[in-house]
């Protein structure tokens, strides 16, 4: 009965899977928060303010309460624990009266000072866009509008718009406790500074500054943009009173931090609450964060005692999201004349906006940790100043401080082989880390895994044709047209673990359960929300165990589900999450073997898993089916000795270090003379992300970093005007690039496996966005190149271009 | 976001000047205006029901006059509330002798907060400029209507 014939199932691992997300996504019949009726369900909407600073004088919410189908209104004073939250709310009382505490300022992930931040502000507002009020009303149209009638009156406060003035103080000081609105005055990191006391010793690099024969100077921008995921945010919260007991449905990349902090914040027990990320339409790193709408709409379920609903709309989300960026650089490099650089400075300040959000503080560290980019500088200092602003807060958008990093360092690089009269590959090439190095510790004190960073460029000047390509722009030039040619390299933190680097723990969870049938259900604590993660953690298990990808389901998403997790950022999710998943599967065969071992009288160590069927080597027809194994392993008669019953394992994987993938991106653009309108012409990309398992996937990755990328350089930008309003509220006023933007991407890799997880896995979720961004204003400097131009602060605006080529200035 | 202009009438600079500054004559001019008031010495309040795009809604606020120079110039100080947000603004206008019409030339600022600002900053430029363009316009066609 075993020996009939059976398909040969191909290898997985590495080969190009379509995604099996897709079909339902594309079909609409993915559910998304949105999604999610409950019966009783009441309908969120949040009054937020208009002004960028401002005390509340008044909140009339009398109109609003008024109006048919509002159940309550809720001001920041209702709900936080603060005197004047007195005010009853129909028969029910505050949050205060009702729960026995009010809600606490809203809890954050990184060790350093912070003001006290409320889901709703109950005296003071910061930024345009920050919640005043809540309304809970029956249908989302009435909540809408009794928003609209409910009336604030601020008494106005000068607005803080920039930066550099705000550091001094100036126009006036949003926080108090933060004099100069300083939300980290200075920190240094680099050659010379004690990590340990923070003590500075300048010798070194001082010293590398006198050496110089060539010193590059130049105050770069990396300016703010909004994250857009194409599903804005959206929570449902269900207090189911009898069994005291929370669900929480949110649009968030970590459902498990959701959960402990939403029990923290309420004052629940983490057995009380169970968070679902259903459907997540993209994230980018804005849904990480636990933002207030969270909290409050699990407090107004549990003060309602009904279910709770709301989604952000489109212009809501570019003012009540995380910003990404927003960062200044005075970038200084010292190197000799043949281009070796001896030392970089790198002073950034830091427009984090009104607060500090979860991981705010910690987003442009990352910038100062890799400052060294792909090179050998035996001195770097960096100096990190973090300030508020009345703009909406920043924090992790994808790449997190990498981009911004490469961003300044590549145009650096640049800068260096334009005034030594150098190729720009040869720059990058004279000052790599050489191969042998690695693991090697850079001033800053990141420790590359490993890297092969010639192989890359090699690889992508064949690529591109570089010779031929330089050609080509100076045949163009020739014509009259302005193109230019631009090339970066990067090197980015990936795999985010370990724990010593993560507040929230740097491991992942997994667990593989074969079941009676042989099918096999999976868990990931990861929480994929377009990385595919259902793809290709499916083709592992399938080559694992030997069965068809069909016999596969990878839940997430669901703490009630997946039992631990930390969930999806840092480009974590394969590296980490991939092995968690294979610790636990590996587990689950050993256990199979052993089962298939008493049950065929055979050495579970000569078992092969292979085309639904476990055999001895080399004699495929006498095995047993992975069903009938399955079977025996739950239905144990006789049960082997020292065996318990099933097949359930569960896996932790703490990695021992990050993972630093990197690469190589070129582009061509070209330049309007008469409109200063730029369009890229040919963009080559090369990335090494270590080990693939599904290259489709990898390459899907890789388009959706390099528009996000090239976005930022040449179309996105959020600006704020000098009373503090947001002036790009819409798709109207911030331009997203389109597919119509974008050439050909012609990609390619190298293979460089990392020693810190079995997989050899890197990381790829952010690279796209970290060589694409210098890569484009390089090309278009070296296109202007005959107007004398040496940096171009972004987005590449034709208004900008034109006036550089018109001879009118720099805007 | 700044605003300058001009508009040449065919009536004389007395009887534009009256009319610029006659309540009765503005609620017909003003485009949307639904209700203008006296509620001091120079001050009205004003409800407008704008219909363009972003700016769409029903604002209510003050119009305040201010620096009179008969016949040649006066500050008018604007501010309005609706559901898309607020305006503020600020202009100066100047009337003087053109042949046998007048001319007059306006300057000045509006800010805005709200969903104004964030959906419409890009609009807003054009639609005040049309708005204005409809308030010469009515008065224009008034000042055609009745004899100085």
């Amino acid at each position: 009965m075993t020996t009939m014939e059976r398909p040969v199932l191909p290898k997985l691992i590495g080969a190009r899977v379509k995604r099996r997300e897709d079909p339902r996504l594309i079909r609409g019949r993915a559910t998304y928060v949105d999604d999610i009726k409950l019966p009783g369900m009441l309908h969120l909407a949040f009054k937020r303010s208009d002004v960028a600073h401002g005390r509340i004088k008044r909140i009339d919410t009398s109109a609003a309460e008024a109006m048919p189908g509002v159940v309550a209104v809720f001001t920041g004073k209702d709900l936080m624990a603060l005197p004047g939250a007195t005010r009853p709310v129909g028969a029910r009382g505050t949050y205060a009266a009702k729960i026995g505490a009010g809600l606490p300022p809203m809890p954050i992930g990184t060790p350093f000072p912070s003001p006290d931040h409320y889901a709703i502000a109950p005296e003071v507002v910061r930024y345009v866009g920050e919640p005043v009020a809540v309304v809970a009303a029956e249908d989302r149209y009435v909540a809408r509008d009794a928003v609209d009638a409910i009336v604030v009156e601020y008494e106005e406060l000068p607005a803080v718009v920039d930066p550099e003035l705000a550091m001094q103080g100036q126009p006036t000081v949003i926080h108090e406790g933060f004099p100069n609105n300083l939300a980290l005055p200075y920190v240094p990191m680099g050659t010379g500074v004690d990590p340990a006391t923070g003590q500075v010793d300048n010798s070194a690099i001082d010293r590398a500054f006198a050496e110089a024969e060539v010193v590059i100077s130049q105050r770069m921008v990396n300016h703010r943009v909004a994250p857009n995921a194409m599903e804005p945010r959206g929570v449902v919260a269900h207090w189911d009173a009898g069994k005291e007991f929370l669900t929480i449905w949110s649009a968030t990349q970590n459902p498990h931090i959701l959960k402990s902090m939403v029990a923290a914040v309420l004052g629940l027990g983490e057995h009380q609450v169970r968070a679902i990320a259903p459907e997540v339409g993209g994230g980018f790193g804005c849904k990480i964060n636990i933002y207030g709408e969270e909290y409050v709409a699990a407090a107004l379920s549990r003060i309602l005692e009904r279910p709770v609903k709301w989604i952000e709309d489109r212009s809501e989300a570019f003012m009540a999201t995380i910003h990404g960026r927003d960062l200044i650089c005075y970038l200084d490099i010292a190197a000799r004349r043949d281009g070796r650089i001896l030392g970089v400075k790198m002073k950034l300040i830091a427009d984090i906006g009104a607060y500090n959000m979860l991981l705010t503080a910690a987003i442009p560290t990352l910038t100062m940790l890799m400052a060294s980019g792909t090179y050998d500088i035996p001195a770097i200092r960096c100096e990190l100043t973090e300030v508020f602003t009345n703009k909406t807060p920043t924090d992790a958008y994808r790449g997190a401080g990498r981009p911004e990093a490469t961003y300044f360092l590549e145009r650096g690089m640049d800068m260096l082989a334009r005034e030594l009269g150098l190729d720009p590959a040869e720059v990058r090439r004279r000052n790599f880390i050489p191969k042998e190095k690695f693991p090697y510790t850079t001033q800053t004190g990141a420790v590359y895994d490993s890297g092969d960073y010639e192989k890359a460029l090699d690889r992508v000047l064949q690529l591109a044709k570089w010779d031929e390509l330089i050609a080509e722009r100076d045949r163009l030039r020739a014509e009259g047209r302005l193109v230019g040619v631009g090339l970066a390299f990067y090197v980015e933190v990936c795999g985010l673990g370990p724990s010593s680097s993560l507040p929230t723990g740097g491991w992942e969870h997994a667990s593989v359960t074969v079941e009676r049938d042989g099918r096999i259900r999976a868990t990931t604590g990861a929480s994929p929300h377009g990385q595919g993660n259902e793809t290709t953690f499916a083709q592992m298990l399938a080559d694992l165990f030997g069965v068809p990808i069909e016999h596969i389901t990878i839940e997430h998403g669901d703490t009630g589900v997946v039992r631990q997790g930390i969930g999806t950022f840092g480009s974590r999710s394969q590296a980490v999450g991939g092995t968690a998943l294979m610790m636990a599967g590996e587990k689950v065969r050993k256990k199979m073997a052993k089962f298939a071992a008493a049950l065929m009288d055979a050495n579970e160590e000569d078992l092969v898993f292979e085309n639904g069927m476990i055999y001895v080597k080399g004699s495929p027809s006498t095995g047993k089916s992975f069903a009938e194994v399955a079977r025996y392993a739950y239905v144990p008669v006789p049960l082997p000795p020292g065996l318990e019953p099933g097949l359930s394992e569960e896996a932790f994987f703490e990695p021992p270090n990050n993972t630093y993938p990197f690469g190589a991106h070129i582009c061509m653009l070209e330049i309007d003379r008469e409109t200063g309108e730029p369009r890229l012409l040919k963009f080559f990309a090369v990335d090494d992300c270590g080990n693939v398992i599904n290259p489709l996937i990898v390459e899907g990755q890789v388009h959706g970093g390099l528009a996000q990328g090239i976005g930022q350089a040449m179309f996105e930008e959020v600006v704020y005007g000098p009373d503090g309003q947001l002036l790009t509220g819409s798709f109207m006023d911030y331009a997203l690039p389109r597919a119509t933007d974008f050439p050909w991407f012609e990609l390619d890799r190298t293979v460089t496996p990392t020693p810190v997880n079995p997989l050899g896995a890197k990381g790829v979720g952010e690279a796209g966005t970290l060589g694409s961004t210098p890569a484009v204003v390089n090309a278009a400097v070296d296109a202007l190149s005959e107007f004398g131009v040496k940096h171009i602060d972004m987005p590449l605006r034709p208004e900008k271009l034109w006036r550089i080529i018109h001879g009118r200035g720099q805007a | 976001m700044e605003l300058a202009g001009e508009h040449r009438f065919r009536a004389p600079r007395q009887a534009v000047w009256k009319a610029l500054l006659d309540p009765e004559a503005l609620r017909e001019a003003i485009p949307g205006c639904e209700q203008l008031e006296r509620i001091g010495e120079d001050a009205y309040s004003v409800t407008l029901k704008v219909g363009i795009a972003a700016i769409k809604g029903t604002y209510t606020g003050t119009v305040r006059i201010a620096d009179q120079q008969p016949e040649t110039s006066y500050r008018m100080l604007v501010t309005g509330e609706g559901k898309p947000g607020s305006v503020e603004g600020e202009a100066e206008l100047q009337l003087s002798e053109d042949g046998d019409g007048t001319l007059v030339r306006y300057r000045g600022e509006v800010r805005a907060r709200g969903a104004i600002a964030r959906l419409g900053s890009r609009l807003l430029t054009g639609a005040a400029k049309l708005l204005i363009g409809q308030f010469f316009k009515g008065m224009e066609s008034q000042l055609q209507r009745r004899p100085a």
